[in-house]
């Protein structure tokens, strides 16, 4: 059987709704569910593991969050960077403030933290939006990150202002601090984006996520078939700001151990998670993991090729990558603006009549 | 002027003395009218005459100054659009205002936002409460697309689609809502002669299955003497008329408004 919808007959509206309509994708879906679970920790080691595969999980966190929010709801943001930081700190207080709380529990705890402070910033957006609304978040961005430079209480008053994780562990598995072993640190990631990415795409697909799209893609109108405008806005920043937070707790925790707020939250990751949005596809959740992976993978790739295939000096490759990355993308822009996922849509919708041109 | 013979109809909605400026412009001045229980309610008048502000009235998109709408009997108090939504009132607009991005389906699914009730976590975990009501719902929406015969573009993203198909969506997405009035601004302009009477099938059957009243703004003239039980009729944000199509028809007033009058 082809990989398509024609032919493929729903009988009820409960097939017809479910998540992989396509069956091939179904199939697809729980092999590479099976490979990630089963196969990858086997043969992961530390390169893998901190170079590549935490990056894609951790930002592919980081991007359907501010999908939610641009993509779904199209309320533009600049302030992600800030918000990864409030899930990081919020994480290091509460491991260090409750040394015995299970870090599932902590992270979870700390996407809420951040799901208030993200309400809190996303007020402004009832009143504005589009290039406003974007300046708005920005200050959260500045502001957050000079809070958590200025104010000691965060980082518990250390000598370098600098906040180090402790080491915790499930089921005896180390997954934070110098002792955790790349599979440990691997599969404790893969399960939290497991689990929160099927919960988005049921968020998405339901009523709420219908409510989202109404007021992206035509406020008034949504607001006068009875979408009440503050709750659904503020609904999607909580969300977002949930995604973005528990993001921030991992990249924090586990994938570095250590952050300092200048450094590792700036402006900088906001622009490279909004970067991942719009090239993997807005409003799309296979375009959340294909943005990652592309801004991701493609400075590795490039500077494999540079360094280990034409000998390029490292400094210079650094700066060549950076040039390359920027007009890779706005090349890749002009050609697909709608993003990655739309070039897979667009597959799809052609062989839904394949080999008959209509 | 008074309405002749109209069969004993409850009213459902009422505007008294409606008065509304923007700045020093008055939009519309001092009109009162009721709309009875399942009639089908034209407002006429040329150009700029309030007929769209006052729809914008009914659904509470603009406050008026003076006076007080009685809806269902009660006096109505002020209220944002969306909570006037869930008290019954649905409208269309005269330039379509569709959600593009999303499909048919998903597009007149939103209609039934008001009368879906699952929170957040059960969203979230969708197996079980959610996907049940998803499912009700669903039928409900099914049954309104069979009506309007656009099962085949139930899954296009209605940006892609004909105006007069989005036109067609737009009043599937009103009637999802189940609403006591619905409101139609323009249901027919920019519509060829097929597409309008395929509207005005829609319009009458919608009223009689679905039972909802409506109230309906429209320029053809024909179409508005054909389909509608009551008229009112708007001029320079002034009532001129009021009455069955045959009675506004022949008021000196009213034609003298659509065809001018000669100055002396």
């Amino acid at each position: 059987m082809l990989y398509r919808e024609t032919g493929d007959f729903k009988v009820s509206y409960r097939d017809d709704q479910q998540t992989f309509p396509i069956i091939q994708d179904r199939w697809l879906f729980w092999g590479m569910l099976a490979v990630a679970f089963l196969v990858i920790p086997f043969i992961i080691d530390d390169y893998w593991e901190k170079s590549i595969v935490l990056p894609f999980l951790v930002f592919s966190l980081a991007a359907i969050g501010l999908n939610i929010l641009t993509g779904y709801c199209g309320l533009l943001s600049l302030g992600t960077g800030g918000f990864m930081a409030v899930g990081a700190y919020a994480s290091y207080k509460l491991m260090t403030a409750f040394p015995e709380l299970n870090i599932v529990i902590v992270i979870l705890l700390s996407g809420g933290v951040t799901a208030a402070v993200g309400m809190f910033f996303g007020l402004p957006s009832l009143r504005i939006k589009g290039f406003y609304l974007a300046v708005a978040t920005l200050a959260a961005q500045f502001f957050l990150v000079w809070l958590f430079n200025k104010v000691p209480w965060f980082y518990n008053y250390s000598a370098t202002g600098q906040i180090t994780a402790p080491e915790r562990s499930i089921f005896g598995f180390a997954v934070t601090g110098p002792e955790a072993t790349p599979a440990a640190t691997y599969l404790f990631c893969l399960a939290f984006v497991t689990v929160l990415a099927l919960v988005a795409k049921n968020l998405i697909r339901g009523r709420i996520g219908r409510s989202w799209m109404s007021i992206r893609d035509m406020d008034i109108a949504a607001e006068i078939i009875g979408v009440p405008p503050m709750r659904t806005k503020l609904s999607a920043f909580a969300v977002s700001s949930f995604y973005i937070g528990i993001a921030g707790a991992l990249y924090f925790t586990v994938w570095f151990g250590a952050a300092e707020p200048t450094e590792a939250f700036g402006i900088n990751q906001s622009f490279l998670v909004l970067f991942m949005v719009i090239i993997g596809g807005l409003g799309s959740m296979l375009g959340s993991f294909l943005g990652a992976a592309f801004m991701v993978l493609l400075p590795i790739v490039l500077k494999n090729i540079m360094v280990g295939g034409f000998d390029v000096l490292p400094v210079l490759a650094k700066h060549v990558e950076i040039t390359l990355v920027g007009s890779l993308i706005i090349f890749f822009l002009i050609v697909e603006p709608h993003g990655l996922a739309r070039l897979w849509s667009i597959a799809k919708e052609k062989m839904r009549l394949w080999p008959f041109p209509h | 002027m008074e309405p002749e013979t109209v069969p004993q109809r409850d009213v459902l909605m009422e505007v008294r003395n409606i008065t509304l400026r923007f700045g020093g412009v008055t939009a519309i001045e001092d009109i009162s009218f009721d709309i009875l229980e399942g009639e089908v309610r034209a407002i006429i008048g040329p150009n700029g005459a309030g007929k769209s502000s006052m729809l914008n009235v009914i659904n509470g998109f603009y406050h008026p100054q003076e006076g007080e709408i009685w809806f269902r009997g009660e006096k109505r108090k002020a209220m944002k659009p969306h909570e006037i939504a869930r008290h019954g009132i649905a409208r269309t607009f005269q330039n379509i205002a569709l959600f593009r991005g999303m499909t048919t389906l998903d597009n007149i699914m939103t209609g039934r936002l008001t009368k879906m009730h699952r929170n957040m976590f059960w969203q979230a975990i969708w197996r079980g409460p959610a996907e049940r009501e998803e499912v009700e719902h669903r039928e409900v929406v099914e049954r309104i697309i069979d009506f309007l015969e656009i099962q085949h573009i139930r899954k296009t993203p209605v940006g892609r689609l004909p105006y007069g198909l989005q036109k067609r969506v737009e009043l599937g997405r009103a009637l999802a809502a189940e609403p006591k009035l619905l409101l139609l601004d323009e249901p027919m302009a920019g519509m060829n002669i097929e597409e309008k009477e395929d509207m005005c099938r829609f319009i009458l059957d919608v009223n009689d299955e679905f039972g909802a009243t409506i109230a309906l703004i429209e320029h053809d003239m024909g179409v508005v003497m054909d389909i509608s039980d009551r008229v009112v009729v708007l001029d320079y944000g002034r009532k001129i008329g009021d009455g069955t199509p045959d009675v506004v028809r022949n008021d000196q007033t009213v034609i003298d408004a659509y065809l001018g009058v000669a100055h002396e």
